[in-house]
């Protein structure tokens, strides 16, 4: 293949790092949102060919690989490769990038080079994280994720106490970030002791190898319970969720919409969490499956009470992860299938959903139902294109929703019935929330005079969210365009969770010579 | 003759998205785009209609195959949904019926909804509507139908809404929808069950397969789908969404309520006739239910003093007259009184609007003779036996209750358990804040606590940090006479001096050589 040598996911990461970096040396403000837009498009463009040269067919392994030495006495490497599991991501994350320097071009009036110069930034991290398959190159880009969501957070907030709330978010994710390099290292020592090396010499940070090298059953118990407290205050589940609705009532409307399009969490957990300790996995599944269940039912439940469409998102986006949680947690090839496209489709409808309560915060300067009510009439085309993300989000069918939560029910079901029947609760639940706030904010009479002379969706906004409405409507009809995708790598991944890795350790790589 | 059964659902389809789109894009506006919209949404169902009957008309002359597959639509590992569609039987006899009464109530409704504002939208969702109900009585699995079955929901939510600028309309349109929601989950728990138990979803093979189940799988799988149906066709207990659904314009309750969308419950019943003979439990829940139903609606249709409610009630008992012959096995009988009632109420329902207009203002009635000497049952026909109070207390309010206790153990507990940083209105920002905001504090209160926390682990923190200063402020600190500052300040001349000695040029060179050659 001629494509093999050619170092696209390099250029991904890379790109829009650099791309960043040139924001600043341009000397005109305004011209740097068209660089930063233009960037953008050419990373959508370029992540399409990756999904273009990707081989389903082979989805179990990993292709587009590099692998170039990085620190060599630890055997740390830049390794990078997408497989399956991954590949959709990518399309999602620049297309959220792309979305979100489109929503900043007016909103954002101060310091616009170094916004769009981190929001590209970000999309360069974030494809790293994705991409990266040597758990230490993948914590550092984990970590790297923090400053520019910090800043985007705290200085262009629309929030009073957005500084507060840019310091939680912080805060929660390096507390995120100690299990994960912890569980990390243990793992790399336990390759050294399992192939009976030296210390330093045979730590291994490899994904590849460490999910062949085997880990004793209590390790693996401690392995799994880090990577989940660490995965869990990014995905975020029940009880470190607080930091969303501070984030969504405080950040910028667009970079909330990142928050929550990105499930880099729930990525973690599907990569790291579960294969590197399988057997730890399969038993403690149970324990995953509760944890998303209350997620999920705790969320909606208080998604029900809330007064602020921003902050219903939010909710809304917590309840979606349990649900996908449940999926993972189900452990059968529906439940893997359906916990992908969803997450795909959380890239599409929760962010296009909060775009959507942007667009509102900006003509109006609140998303409080109090100052709403009645919008139908006044902002036709934006209550359609609200409507329908709506009904996606409640899985009807002919939208991506139901094919995703159809699956994910059935995995459910079929791992176990109560686990099926929370879910079900829950997509009754996701109607009556997001239909009671339908009602009260965009039904009923006009009560506010100042949405009188609301200004409908521009053409800009239109074209924006036609294009996840459109992606929702096909894949909705003809699901299997995105579950041929990840068919043959979630088959894997479960044959690989259900038959343990081989137990001689002379199988395994070694890389000091005894 | 089996493949036009693709274009029966296609075609209101297309007419919708042609409408849709027209309407989005502000092309098709106002009165002056009222013919173009009517014209696609009549040809598009015209033609339809002509399909069907020709489908009929094959199936009736035993050339049609029995069931047509298009291909796959979706698949993950085992489990695969296929698109097919059934050509033979009672469904496509259903189809012609429906897709004529869908036809007649299209045309009615050109003229009725002229020089309304909605009336584009009103098109749209009709097209939209018929294009469901046709995908779901002609399609060949239980998943397919239940795409036509949601997004017939999803219209009549939309036709409920009609009227959106009403706080009644748009509280009764999500009441409906949420209470149908809760019967859909019992759709999805059939498909799931069927898929569990009897590897497929196909309707034919569910009915040739039914033999092999056992009795409790037949059950599980015929009450789930049973609790589909009993909210689909407004059984009890989900009866009152059926005349909160009488906000929308007459066609549109003529079409859902009276003629189609209604009888889709019995419907799914009628096909899974062979599943419900082995479950002889879910046959004594539709014989419980359809007569409680057609008792409710005989006893509280009674008192109704308007022509549509009186309506929505006669229609709640026949359909439970239906479930009743469903559960008492007489099938075909129960099929023939579906049709003939489809009839029958579209007719009652589209000559409504001119009976009201002849009638003018509803004339007081006297009391129904049954009710006159039982007050207790005319009380509770007229409160309509609280049903929806009931389900209001039961279901409804504790919910809102929990999702209120919630939410505050969420914003008051959770949150200050796991930490939110202190408001930067609180935090120190100078050493001179610091020691103003000492001073002005009472002496004994006084604190040197430079942080502030919350949280577990903030407050962990917090409290070690404490600890490290009380043993710095007690033992280190305090610990030192006067004597130490004296020792102090002999030492520090020394190390002056020292360093007065090192500065000068000589050792300064010297350290120098000596460091480059340590270094080489």
């Amino acid at each position: 293949m001629s494509h093999a040598d050619f170092p696209l996911l390099s250029l991904l990461i890379f790109f829009p790092i650099l791309g960043a970096l040139s924001l600043y040396l341009t000397p005109k403000p305004h011209l740097a949102k068209k660089i930063a837009l233009a960037i953008a498009s050419l990373e959508l463009l370029l992540t399409g060919l990756a999904f273009g040269l990707f081989n389903n067919l082979d989805g179990a392994h990993f292709q587009l690989t590099e692998q170039y030495a990085w620190i060599p006495s630890l055997h740390i490497n830049y390794y990078v490769g997408i497989d399956g599991i991954s590949v959709l991501f990518l399309p999602a994350t620049a297309f959220l990038t792309l979305s979100a320097i489109m929503t900043s071009w007016n909103a954002i009036q101060s310091l616009q080079r170094f916004h769009f110069a981190l929001i590209l930034l970000l999309e360069g991290i974030s494809i790293g994280v994705l991409s990266a398959l040597d758990t230490l190159l993948f914590f550092v880009f984990w970590e790297l994720t923090l400053p520019p969501l910090f800043f985007l957070i705290g200085v262009w907030g629309i929030g009073p106490k957005r500084r507060s709330a840019a310091m939680k978010y912080t805060l929660f994710m390096l507390f995120g970030g100690v299990p994960l390099l912890f569980a990390i290292l243990l793992l790399a020592m336990n390759h050294a002791t399992t192939v009976q090396g030296l210390l330093p010499k045979d730590l291994c940070f490899n994904l590849l190898i460490l999910l062949e090298t085997p880990v004793s059953d209590h390790l693996q118990l401690i392995v799994f319970s880090l990577f989940l407290l660490g995965f869990a205050a990014k995905a975020p589940l029940v009880p470190f969720h607080t930091w969303l609705p501070t984030a969504s009532m405080e950040g910028p409307a667009q970079i909330t919409a990142l928050l929550m399009g990105l499930k880099l969490g729930l990525y973690g957990i599907l990569r790291f969490a579960l294969p590197l300790a399988p057997s730890a996995a399969v038993e403690y599944s149970w324990a995953l499956g509760i944890l998303g269940g209350i997620t999920l039912i705790y969320a909606a439940l208080i998604a029900l009470q809330q007064t602020n469409l921003r902050r219903l998102l939010a909710y809304a986006s917590i309840s979606h992860v349990g649900l996908v949680l449940i999926g993972i947690a189900s452990l059968t090839a529906q439940g893997i299938q359906g916990a992908l496209f969803q997450l795909f489709n959380f890239s599409l409808i929760s962010s296009s959903l909060m775009l959507i309560a942007g667009f509102i915060q900006q003509r109006l300067g609140s998303t409080e139902v109090l100052h709403l009510g009645g919008l139908a009439k006044v902002v036709p085309r934006l209550t359609s294109f609200y409507f329908l993300f709506v009904i996606a989000s409640i899985g009807l069918p002919g939208t991506s929703g139901f094919p995703a939560e159809l699956l994910l029910i059935i995995g459910a079901l079929t791992a176990h019935n109560s686990l099926g029947f929370t879910a079900l609760a829950g997509s009754v639940l996701s109607a009556a929330y997001l239909l009671s706030f339908t009602r009260k904010a965009f039904l009923g009479p006009i009560l506010q005079k100042s949405l009188h002379t609301l200004h409908d969706l521009r053409p800009r906004e239109v074209a924006l969210l036609c294009l996840p409405a459109l992606f929702v409507l096909i894949l909705g009809c003809a699901p299997n365009l995105l579950l041929n995708v990840s068919q043959v790598a979630s088959e894997a991944w479960l044959t690989h969770l259900m038959e343990p890795p081989a137990s001689d350790p002379n199988e395994i790589v070694q890389f000091s010579q005894p | 003759m089996d493949n036009l059964v693709i274009l029966i659902p296609a075609l209101p389809f297309i007419a919708a998205l042609l409408i849709g789109a027209g309407t989005l894009t502000g092309l098709l506006r106002g009165e002056a785009s009222e013919n173009t919209t009517s014209l696609i949404a009549t040809w598009a169902i015209s033609m339809s209609c002509l399909l069907t009957l020709t489908l009929l008309g094959a199936d009736l002359l035993n050339k049609n195959a029995g069931q047509f597959s298009v291909g796959t639509w979706l698949s993950s590992d085992t489990f695969t949904i296929d698109i097919n569609f059934i050509t033979h039987g009672f469904s496509v006899r259903l189809a012609a019926l429906f897709s004529l009464l869908l036809m007649i109530i299209q045309r009615f409704s050109i003229n009725y909804m002229h020089r309304e504002v909605g009336f584009h939208r009103f098109f749209f969702i009709l097209s939209l509507f018929s294009s469901a109900m046709l995908l779901l009585v002609l399609s060949g699995n239980a998943i397919e139908t239940f795409f036509g079955w949601e997004i017939a929901g999803l219209c009549s939510y939309l036709l409920i809404l009609y009227n959106y600028q009403r706080p009644v309309a748009a509280l009764n349109a999500t009441r409906v929808f949420i209470t149908n929601r809760v019967g859909d989950t019992g759709f999805i728990l059939g498909i799931s069950f069927s898929y569990a138990w009897a590897n497929n979803a196909n309707w034919l093979n569910l009915q040739s397969v039914a033999d092999q189940l056992s009795t409790g799988e037949a059950t599980g799988i015929a009450l789930c789908f049973a609790l589909a149906a009993f909210s689909k066709s407004a059984q009890i207990p989900f009866t009152p969404w059926l005349s909160k659904a009488m906000e929308g314009p007459t066609p549109s309750s003529a079409v859902f309520y009276g003629a189609v969308m209604i009888h889709a419950g019995v419907y799914l019943i009628c096909l899974l006739e062979p599943i419900f003979e082995k479950a002889p439990l879910a046959l004594a829940a539709l014989i419980v239910i359809g007569t409680l139903t057609a008792l409710y609606g005989y006893l509280t249709g009674l008192t109704q003093t308007d022509v549509k409610s009186s309506l929505v009630f006669a229609t709640s008992a026949q359909l439970g007259l239906m479930f009743l012959e469903c559960g008492l096995g007489f099938w075909q009988f129960a099929q023939w009184h579906l049709c003939a009632h489809a009839i029958v109420r579209t007719y009652l329902f589209l000559s409504a609007p001119s009976l009201m207009h002849q009638v003018k203002d509803n004339p007081i009635q006297p009391a129904p003779a049954v009710l006159i000497k039982q007050h207790w049952l005319y009380t509770a026909s007229l409160q309509r036996f609280w049903l929806d109070q009931i389900t209001d207390w039961m279901l409804v309010r504790p919910l809102r209750r929990l999702a209120h206790d919630l939410s505050y153990f969420d914003d008051k507990v959770v949150d200050h358990l796991m930490g939110i940083p202190a408001p930067a209105i609180n935090t120190i920002s100078s050493l001179a804040e610091l020691e103003e905001r000492l001073l002005t504090q009472p002496v004994e209160q006084s604190n040197h606590q430079f942080g502030q926390s919350n949280g577990v682990v903030g407050q962990l923190i917090s409290a070690f940090a404490n600890l490290m200063h009380w043993i710095e402020d007690r033992f280190v600190l305090r610990g030192i006479g006067k004597d130490a500052i004296n020792l102090g300040r002999k030492l520090g001349q020394q190390a002056n001096k020292f360093e007065l000695y090192v500065l000068r040029p000589r050792y300064l060179v010297l350290f120098i050589l000596i460091t480059l050659l340590l270094a080489f």
